[in-house]
């Protein structure tokens, strides 16, 4: 990736954090359009230098950029959403893209686990977590954000940092189609194994046993941490305290 | 043999005493009303331990009198400077032991029934014992002692019990300002005690008894090779007198002692008229050898002595304080003792010392008996008609007040006529001044006995008087034989042992300048011609004190009418106090403020702008933590950001 | 050749989004949902990787951290529950006491 390239990654970037930032949930008048405006060109700069870049395979490539930008887009809204049921409606979106892109890269057991385990049973749960607690009409903390703009752009000093980066790996190597003794099974699995499924369970069965067990136990671990829990018996000690507004905090004592 | 077993009383004298106190004080809380048996055991053993001493040295062959017995090393530095601690034993400190010892058991025995109100003892009984035992302690080192270090260490020591002791009712703010008008008055004192001693060390190298008084009386420093200036004997001699008159209460520092009457009578019998204010005449007759070196010094004890008991004895005249009275008394004795110091009569003033002891600790006792009996109250005005109610104690009381008057055939009659002896042969002027005293003295002492025990009943509502226990009685009936029979020691008859005792100690020192014992026996009137007079004298103040409070009561009231400036002047005790509080008090006060103001605001101020620099940080520092999660994460996010810039 | 550069970048904007997301929003809620789309990212970034690289490692990796996010999920949401009865309301703000 030439410099340029690289100068108008670091462009797109903050154009996308720019358009972020006025997305985000904020008091005053709405400022949706300038930030829909700028995201807009943020995708379109993104998208057109993954376009010129050789950066995925060729017959991938529309499907590629369709995922993209929605599961960009969904990540986006599932952030910027004053309403936290729209954000976790958004969130299945951004698995669903999530999984297309997975498939395109010959990870269908794992797309089809991702939709399983996210969209199946974390977003069910967290969809009722939200329905018990929820407070009725739009209390103020889903109204204001906290520290728009350093958050903004220290996120956006980080992706563009990763981003550059990334411009910088090789191109793939060669597949081979002949193994040696002890090596790893290989993702197109064409010549051994039937389907990518296979591959992950034998891999997970032989290779990563220790990890599958251990997996087993945090699970069961997590089950019983769940239930003790939700079996404590909590009461509530709210105290009506004066509402503070933003930036006032660490500002009240006079030191001297 | 001799010295080993000199050495073993030595440090029973000293040990049981602070056995005593220790036991008392640590045991204190449990043994409650049983307290005083630590003491009297720890006395007593020292008592009979300071007998046996004594006799062991008037045994001892002759020549070998004084015993330099070396206990432990104790500081030394290598470079040639050796303190040990060290007993120095020879008639002078076995007296002074047997005095000690002795009118210690006595005054603990009294203080038994004294510190008991209705029969239960008073708050603090166990420290009111721990603090008197451990003051004998304080004071056997002082005087068994063998160098100047040791010395200076018992007479700080004594000063302390003495603190403790006069603001043993530290409650009372009376009580704790006396005690602490004690302290520093002392401490004045003991600045030029201490810078003599420091003058001695410069100067001589050494610091024990032996060493230093056979360089003085060489008059020649081996070790420098030069003789030794009068100007520096004088200037150590009078700086020890500084000390001297600071513990024992002369001019100008004798203020102290009135005021100590606050502490409990037992405490004023026993360190205020027997032991510690005896402390000083003790030093100045053990160091005999650098006052007599020195003119100058012994002028200046002999008149300060002289002027001490003058001025004390007029106080005495107006007081109506009975402890008060007898405080001014006992500064006057003092003023005797060391006019009889000063005029080269060393064994006169031991003598007097000894026969003091007991008829002023006797006195004390006695005012102490009737104030416990009258309920705490010690003004004269408010007693009268007392013999009746207290029978034993009126008995005591006027032994004593005989002894002290100088009655003759009693014992304050022998040691006091042989100072004025002494005195007017050194100078009329002295002699005179202390015939007169003699006088003032009979006078104020049976005003006092006069006022409280004659006459008709003055006692407020509500106080009945009533005699005291056996405990307090014993002790009294003891001290009065002694006030009858211990001038008997010094007398013609009995070959005047006392003098003949401490003999060795003062021959080389006093006695050599002495010009009295060369005419010695001359004619009737040289020998006895003053004891008559001076009885004489004495029975006459006396008459004339019955005169005036018996008989004809309205005559002091027309005198102190007539009078008014004096009587104003005396009632106020020559205004000492008020000087010293204007010329030394004030401006200490003056300066401790100003240093406080120093120290509030520029001291202060400067801390202040030193600590707003950790402070300003800190307020710029707390507003990052605001406790919020996503705060914290923020930071550790920009931190990572901030560290992979720097990476790639 | 192309490389998994188009995948990674995606991946990275999907974490940069999920990192903001939890700095900003106030709801304890919608801070969890942020951190599960930063999981979405870092799941596709390891595809990408396995299918870089001709192995299954990468894969393997993503499954685990599959059970690990659903792990998290599950308690996390207890503990926002236990805390919303606490305070009564969902708000990050609630819970800082230790301000200073």
């Amino acid at each position: 990736m030439t410099s340029t390239t690289a100068y108008v990654l670091y462009l797109v970037s903050a154009l996308g954090a720019a358009s972020l930032y006025f997305l985000l949930p904020r008091a005053g008048p709405s400022k949706m359009a300038i930030g829909a405006a700028l995201g807009v060109s943020a995708f379109v700069g993104l998208f057109g230098i993954l376009g010129t870049q050789d950066s995925v395979e060729r017959s991938d490539e529309i499907f590629f950029h369709l995922f993209g930008i929605a599961a960009i887009l969904a990540a986006a809204r599932v952030i910027t959403h004053p309403k936290p049921v729209y954000s976790a409606i958004y969130f299945v979106v951004v698995v669903i893209a999530v999984a297309a892109l997975l498939v395109l890269q010959n990870a269908e057991f794992l797309a089809v686990a991702l939709v399983l385990i996210y969209a199946g049973a974390i977003l069910v749960t967290y969809l009722f977590v939200i329905m018990l607690a929820q407070q009725p009409g739009s209390p103020i903390y889903d109204r204001r954000s906290r520290e728009p703009f350093l958050a903004v752009v220290v996120g956006f000093i980080l992706m563009a940092l990763i981003a550059g980066r990334a411009g910088e790996l090789p191109t793939r190597a060669a597949e081979k189609t002949v193994l040696a003794d002890g090596e790893r099974i290989p993702a197109s699995t064409a010549s051994l194994l039937p389907s990518n499924t296979m591959a992950i369970g034998a891999a997970v069965t032989t290779q990563y046993v220790v990890a599958l067990e251990l997996a087993g136990v945090l699970l069961l671990v997590s089950m019983v941490g769940a239930i003790a829990l939700s079996r404590k018996r909590i009461t509530s000690d709210v105290v009506r305290s004066p509402r503070r507004a933003l930036g006032q905090i660490g500002k009240e004592v006079d030191p001297f | 043999m001799f010295v080993e077993s000199l050495k073993l009383c030595g440090l029973v004298i000293l040990l049981a005493p602070l056995a005593g106190a220790v036991l008392a004080g640590a045991f204190g809380p449990v043994l409650r009303g049983r307290a005083h048996w630590p003491a009297i055991l720890g006395v007593g053993t020292a008592l009979i331990a300071a007998i046996y001493v004594l006799i062991q040295v008037a045994h001892a062959p002759l020549g070998a009198a004084a015993v330099s017995i070396p206990i432990y090393d104790w500081i030394a530095d290598g470079a040639g400077s050796l303190f040990k601690v060290e007993f120095l034993i020879d008639p002078l400190t076995a007296v002074m032991l047997v005095i000690v010892t002795g009118i210690s058991l006595l005054v603990v025995v009294y203080s038994r029934d004294y510190m008991r109100e209705h029969g239960h003892p008073q708050q603090g009984y166990e420290r009111f014992f721990a603090f008197l035992a451990l003051f004998v302690f304080a004071m056997c080192a002082l005087v068994l002692c063998g160098n100047f270090l040791l010395l200076y260490l018992g007479w700080e020591a004594v000063g302390l019990c003495s603190y403790l002791l006069i603001g043993f009712y530290y409650g009372r703010p009376a009580a704790a300002a006396a005690a602490k008008k004690a302290f520093l008055v002392n401490r004045v004192g003991d600045f030029g005690f201490g810078l003599g001693i420091l003058l001695i060390y410069l100067n001589f190298q050494t610091l024990d008894y032996r060493s230093v008084f056979e360089i003085v009386e060489r008059g020649f420093v081996l070790v420098r090779e030069e003789p030794i200036s009068p100007a520096l004997m004088t200037t150590i001699a009078l700086l020890l007198l500084c000390g001297a008159c600071g513990k024992s209460a002369q001019l100008p520092l004798h203020v102290w002692l009135p005021d100590a009457m606050e502490g409990p009578s037992p405490v004023s019998a026993l360190i205020h008229a027997a032991t510690m204010v005896t402390a000083g005449v003790y030093m100045v007759a053990r160091c005999g050898a650098i006052f007599s070196a020195s003119e100058t010094a012994m002028t200046t004890v002999a008149v300060i002595g002289a002027l001490t008991a003058l001025f004390a004895a007029t106080i005495a005249l107006v007081q109506t304080d009975m402890k008060r009275i007898l405080a001014y008394s006992t500064i006057s004795q003092l003023g005797y003792m060391f006019l009889a110091l000063g005029v080269y009569a060393a064994d006169s003033a031991i003598f007097h010392l000894f026969t003091h002891a007991f008829f002023k600790a006797l006195l004390f006792l006695g005012a102490g008996s009737v104030m416990h009996a009258m309920g705490g109250v010690i003004d004269v005005r408010h007693f009268g008609g007392l013999r009746r109610a207290l029978p034993w104690t009126y008995a005591t009381f006027v032994i004593g007040s005989l002894a002290l008057a100088g009655f003759p055939m009693f014992s304050g009659f022998f040691s006091k006529d042989e100072i004025i002896h002494h005195a007017l042969a050194a100078h009329p002027l002295l002699g005179g001044m202390a015939l007169l005293t003699a006088a003032l003295t009979a006078f104020y002492t049976f005003r006092m006995v006069f006022l409280a025990f004659h006459g008709s009943p003055r006692v407020p509502v509500g106080v009945h008087p009533h005699e005291s226990g056996g405990w307090m009685l014993a002790p009294l009936c003891l001290l009065s034989i002694g006030a009858l029979a211990a001038g008997y020691v010094g007398v013609e008859a009995t070959g005047r042992a006392f003098h003949r005792f401490l003999l060795p100690v003062f021959a080389s020192t006093f006695a050599s300048a002495h010009p009295i014992h060369a005419a010695a026996h001359e004619t009737f009137w040289t020998n006895y011609g003053l004891m008559v007079v001076s009885g004489g004298l004495s029975i006459a103040a006396i008459c004339v004190a019955y005169v005036f409070y018996v008989r004809q009561p309205w005559i002091p009231g027309l005198l102190k009418a007539s009078a008014r400036g004096v009587y104003q002047l005396l009632w106020g005790k020559y205004h000492v106090d008020e000087l010293y509080d204007l010329s030394v008090v004030r401006p200490a006060r003056q300066t401790g403020r100003i240093c406080v103001g120093i120290d509030d605001y520029f001291v202060d101020g400067l801390l202040w702008v030193v600590t707003a620099v950790p402070r300003g940080i800190a307020y710029l520092l707390r507003t990052m933590q605001s406790g919020l999660l996503q705060g914290y994460a923020l930071s550790m996010v920009a931190g990572v950001v901030l560290l992979l810039l720097l990476a790639l | 050749m192309p490389s998994a550069m188009g995948y990674v970048i995606v991946g990275a904007v999907l974490f940069a989004l999920g990192l903001i997301g939890f700095l900003v929003r106030r709801n304890l809620i919608v801070i969890f949902l942020s951190t599960e789309v930063m999981f979405q990212g870092i799941v596709l970034n390891a595809a990408a990787f396995a299918r870089f690289h001709h192995h299954l490692e990468g894969q393997a990796y993503a499954l685990f951290l599959l059970v690990i996010a659903a792990v998290e999920a599950g308690l996390a949401l207890g503990l926002v529950m236990l805390l919303y009865r606490r305070k009564d309301t969902l708000d990050a703000d609630a819970w800082s006491f230790m301000r200073g």
